[in-house]
């Protein structure tokens, strides 16, 4: 479809369709996709009034016709969506109005907040969108979503199968954000990336409050910008909408005014208001309006404007490190979320992220890594590989715009990365060297980056999604080259204008005191005009040295992050225990992981790791659990205690990643939430303290089928399995699954627990034990698989 | 705070190192998060066997709400949630520590109650005249646990609040609570609250230890 008509003028959309076939008595609960079978005049006539009232594009009566909102209707998702795009198609049959694909929210939560992965959801909007166009639908009007990942696997879904033109509108509270945290710079940002025609606001709120969001949204994409508010809000009392037509357009004109150029109404509007819409903008042009031009990543949650100094973490990489090594080859993707989560909480604005090495599969780890991370850490993420095909992987499954480092000035790789970087919307790390290797004067190395710069532009992508790394070399070994590092930073800033990346850390490998160098070099280069470096975040003095970088630049307005930064470490608490005199049993039992993590290692020196677990960490938590049991300590007193522990053992680890050794390793269990129950903090308070006292977790997680549970066991030969269930709705999941372990061979011994569990319950069931709580979960573990 | 302590289990005088973490806690989630509600009101018809909203065409079966609504000419159906941004705070808490995430559960349920009292305050704001009985839910006394999904439906929570009941009858995001309010022009005692209507009152700690647990 040619999409000219959205350049020329204003363009009026339709209202509701649900909330009008409601007041024409769709009962309250009834889908009004079956009316497109059951009743096709009621959707055609609405259509018809919303065309002679001025609407130039009108929806199918699709929103909801997918396969999961249409399960046990009978009615298949092919059969709804072309007896809609038909009925609407003859409503605009010579008016010249368009027919847009309706597709709506799928009625399932994604995960991680539900259980919908973002696969399954890609594949039912499929089904959608390639019904739609052979329907005969002139476009995709994606809308009403409220999680920036459904929309993305929705959008996708369309980009991949259709050659539609396809809008994309979200709803956004009066904070904006959605009810999932999306911002509208995330939200338009990334839509656009993904190469969404039009973007836009629909649903949940009134125009007179959309105002600022309209404002935000405009400033954040170069698309048209569509604007599809509900009559005001609903009234409690009696469920009507709060702004009658006038009202509605007098607030509809200042968001017009504001950019907006694709408008029409949402729930509560009726063809009356678009007729008073549309009469009240004849001969009105859309609004000039300015884009703000910085460079962007995000996730769903948190916007980075390029705007001034972001640190981008580099703690997430294997290289040089045994134990983060491991943890990629065991898959424990936990440690590595708490690599990520310190970086967060030291104050890094990006992360880096990179899982290459020997004996991983970068195409199915960096996917994984990347869903593990966004499932808890709201940083913007920068993927880290030369593997197209794990890039792809992995920036499909990102929540956001990503940035992908890296590409270089030669041809092929260039080719290779480039289009991959277009198609998913995100920025581009360029390094500056290429098939003869890194020049050796800053000019030879701007050039590069000035080639790097127009192939990206070739391929559509914008100048500020080009990042340069200007590349670190190690000092020691070529001497000159930090000066012309420097000078090239310098230069790529002043003669481009992008973004500047460089690695930091590199300057001082194989010096004393690299700390010294590094700051030095890291301040220099802040001056040369570095905007992106990337760096080690946990050490202090590299924050500190860009925190008053972002002073002296005046990019801290008023000093306020520098001094809140030293406002809040200002009093440094003296230990709490005076120094050497913390014993590891106490540091465990008061929760100061700090400090047991110390102990251990220095007990470490001279004791291994069994006999430091079992003689001193094991007792220590036996009196913590006492304390518990007694009522003397609370659930949190013992999770701390857990914590502490874990501290301990992840020092008996990294000890045994180091210096080899015999593994602590008691017996496996395993652990899940049965099916139908989606909440597991339950099921993960008792994992964490049962590790903690050695035993190895099979963690399946929530919402887990007996079949799944069934066959971990069998496959891992595991001989203990817990069971936790919260509702009365999901016991007989419960059932169901001892019953199924039962028929195994040697069926493991199961315990149960979780809100609504009673002991009569689990005598019932089968299971061979209660526990009430976490304590008790590790005296069952002791019985049956050895203290 | 005294809310929070209750949900965790907490008995006696509080140590001061634990109340200083979860009140630091309850700062930061209500700073970051703030409960949300939508409720609706619909007449009440009353039958011999039970009671019926109108207009929802929703049956309100078993002694539980023939007992609560037997003065009300009206009935409130509320929702009212923490939403997603909860549940993403609380998987970042889960992988900083379970012992923040037990507190920020704890500190999560209090705030969605205390949400419950700031709809039922607007609720009375609405309604000068009349008086509110006991706010009740699903899956208290006979109230059908099912009942969570006709509410959620005829309120639009889907929509209007991000908030889904599942098959086997979660609401996700956790922190949800649906309930019904009725509205009488009569006083309106005491019916749900209280020791005395609490099924664990027999093995309770609280009352072991001669206090209440003050819901």
């Amino acid at each position: 479809m040619e999409l000219d008509f959205l350049r020329e003028g204003l363009v009026i959309w339709d209202g509701a369709m649900g909330t009008v076939l409601q007041r024409r008595g769709l009962p309250p609960g009834g889908k009004p996709e079956l009316l497109n079978l059951t009743n096709p005049e009621l959707p055609r006539s609405i259509h018809r009034e919303y065309i002679e009232a001025g609407s130039r594009i009108i929806c199918a009566n699709t929103f909801g016709a997918n396969a999961l909102k249409l399960a046990g209707t009978g009615c298949a998702v092919d059969r709804a969506v072309f007896a809609a795009v038909a009925i609407a198609r003859d409503a605009a049959a010579g008016t010249g109005a368009k027919t847009a694909l309706d597709v709506g929210p799928l009625g399932e939560l994604l995960e991680p907040l539900g259980t919908l992965t973002f696969e399954r959801a890609y594949e039912l909007f499929k089904e959608v969108v390639t019904a739609g166009e052979r329907a005969g639908a002139d476009l995709i009007a994606i809308e009403t979503m409220t999680d920036l990942y459904e929309a993305k696997a929705a959008l996708l879904a369309a980009k991949e199968n259709t050659a539609l033109p396809v809008f994309a509108a979200m709803s956004f509270e009066r904070n904006g954000r959605t009810f999932t945290g999306c911002t509208i710079p995330s939200m338009a940002r990334t839509l656009e990336g993904l190469g969404a025609d039009a973007v836009g606001l629909n649903c949940s709120l009134g125009p007179d409050l959309l105002l600022p969001l309209v404002r935000e949204l405009c400033e954040n994409t170069r698309l048209p910008v569509i604007v599809k508010p509900n009559a005001g809000l609903p009234d409690p009392a009696t469920g009507e909408y709060a702004m009658g037509p006038e009202e509605f357009v007098r607030a509809m004109l200042p968001l017009v005014e504001a950019g907006a150029s694709v408008v029409g109404g949402c729930c509560g509007t009726s063809p009356d208001y678009i007729r008073a819409l549309a009469r009240a903008l004849e001969g009105k042009k859309p609004a000039p309006r300015t884009c703000r031009s910085a460079g962007f990543v995000c996730s769903a949650m948190t916007p980075c404007f390029l705007d001034g100094v972001r640190v981008i973490g580099e703690r997430i990489n294997p290289t040089g490190k045994k134990r983060f090594q491991q943890a990629l080859l065991e898959g424990d993707l936990d440690y590595i979320l708490d690599a990520a989560v310190e970086q967060e909480d030291a104050g890094a604005d990006i992360l880096d992220v990179n899982v290459g090495h020997p004996g991983v599969d970068e195409t199915v780890m960096l996917p994984r890594v990347v869903k593990k991370l966004q499932s808890a850490v709201t940083l913007p993420l920068q993927l880290d590989s030369t593997n197209p095909a794990a890039l792809e992987a992995a920036l499909r499954v990102y929540n956001g715009k990503a940035a992908v480092n890296s590409v270089n000035g030669e041809r092929a790789a260039l080719e290779r990365i480039l289009p991959i970087v277009k198609k998913y919307g995100a920025a581009v790390v360029g390094l500056c060297l290429d098939e003869r290797g890194i020049p050796p004067t800053a000019e030879g190395r701007v050039e590069i980056a000035r080639r790097i710069l127009d192939a990206a532009l070739s391929y559509g992508i914008p100048a500020e999604d080009v990042w340069i790394d200007c590349l670190t070399l190690t000092v020691s070994a070529q001497q000159d080259q930090a000066l012309e590092t420097l000078r090239a930073v310098r230069m790529a800033r002043e003669e481009l204008g992008l973004p500047v990346v460089l690695g930091v850390s590199n300057i001082s490998f194989g010096l004393p005191n690299r700390a010294a160098v590094t700051r030095s070099f890291l301040t220099q280069a802040l001056g040369a005009g570095l905007t992106l470096p990337i760096l080690n975040p946990n050490q202090r003095e590299m924050m500190d040295a860009v925190a008053a970088f972002r002073v002296l630049s005046g990019q801290d307005a008023g000093c306020r992050d520098y001094i809140r930064r030293f406002a809040d470490a200002a009093p440094v608490p003296a230990s709490p225990a005076p120094a050497g005199g913390l014993a590891l049993e106490e540091a465990v039992a008061r929760g100061l992981d700090g400090d047991a993590g110390r102990l251990a290692r220095e007990a470490l020196q001279s004791q291994d790791g069994l006999s430091l677990v079992e003689n001193r960490l094991i007792p220590a938590l036996d009196k913590v659990g006492a304390d518990y049991e007694a009522g003397r300590a609370f659930l949190p007193q013992l999770l701390s205690a857990a914590q502490a522990a874990q501290a301990v053992f992840e020092a008996v680890k990294a000890s045994l990643a180091e210096r080899g050794g015999t593994p602590v390793r008691k017996g496996r269990f395993a652990i899940a939430t049965v099916k139908g129950d989606i909440h597991d903090i339950g099921k993960n308070i008792v994992r964490t303290v049962m590790e903690n006292y050695g035993y190895e977790a099979v963690d399946l997680g929530r919402d887990v089928p007996p079949e799944v549970i069934l066959e971990a066991v069998r496959e891992g030969d595991i001989r203990l399995v817990g069971l936790s269930a919260l509702m009365t709705t999901t016991l007989p999941a419960m059932e169901e699954t001892i019953k199924l372990l039962r028929t195994l061979p040697r069926p493991p011994a199961v315990w149960v627990g979780g809100a609504v569990v009673t002991p009569e319950h689990a005598a019932r069931m089968g299971a061979d034990y209660y526990a009430r709580d976490a304590r008790q979960s590790v005296e069952i573990a002791r019985k049956v698989l050895g203290p | 705070m005294r809310e929070a302590l209750r949900y965790l289990g907490v008995r006696g005088e509080p140590d001061p190192a634990l109340l200083a973490r979860l009140s630091a806690m309850a700062d930061k989630l209500t700073r970051t998060v703030e409960p949300r509600w939508a409720w609706r009101v619909f007449h009440v018809k009353h039958t011999f066997d039970f009671v019926e909203l109108e207009r929802a065409g929703l049956v309100l079966s078993g002694g539980m709400a023939k007992t609560m609504l037997a003065d009300c000419a009206q009935a409130v159906l509320l929702a009212c949630t923490l939403g997603a941004g909860f549940e993403a705070m609380l998987r970042g808490e889960q992988a900083r520590g379970m012992a923040g995430a037990a507190l920020l559960d704890a500190c999560g349920s209090a705030w969605v109650e205390a949400g419950c009292g700031g709809a039922e305050e607007e609720i009375s704001a609405r309604f000068p005249g009349l008086y509110r009985t006991d706010r009740f839910s699903p899956g208290y006394g006979d109230l059908p646990l099912d009942l969570q999904r006709d509410i959620c439906a005829l309120l639009d929570a889907p929509r209007r609040l991000g908030v889904q009941v599942t098959d086997s009858l979660l609401m996700n995001p956790s922190k949800t609570v649906t309930a019904v309010i009725g509205l009488s022009e009569k006083p309106q005692p005491a019916r749900v609250r209280g020791c005395a209507f609490c099924d664990l009152r027999e093995n309770c700690q609280y009352r072991k230890g001669g206090t209440t647990c003050g819901a």
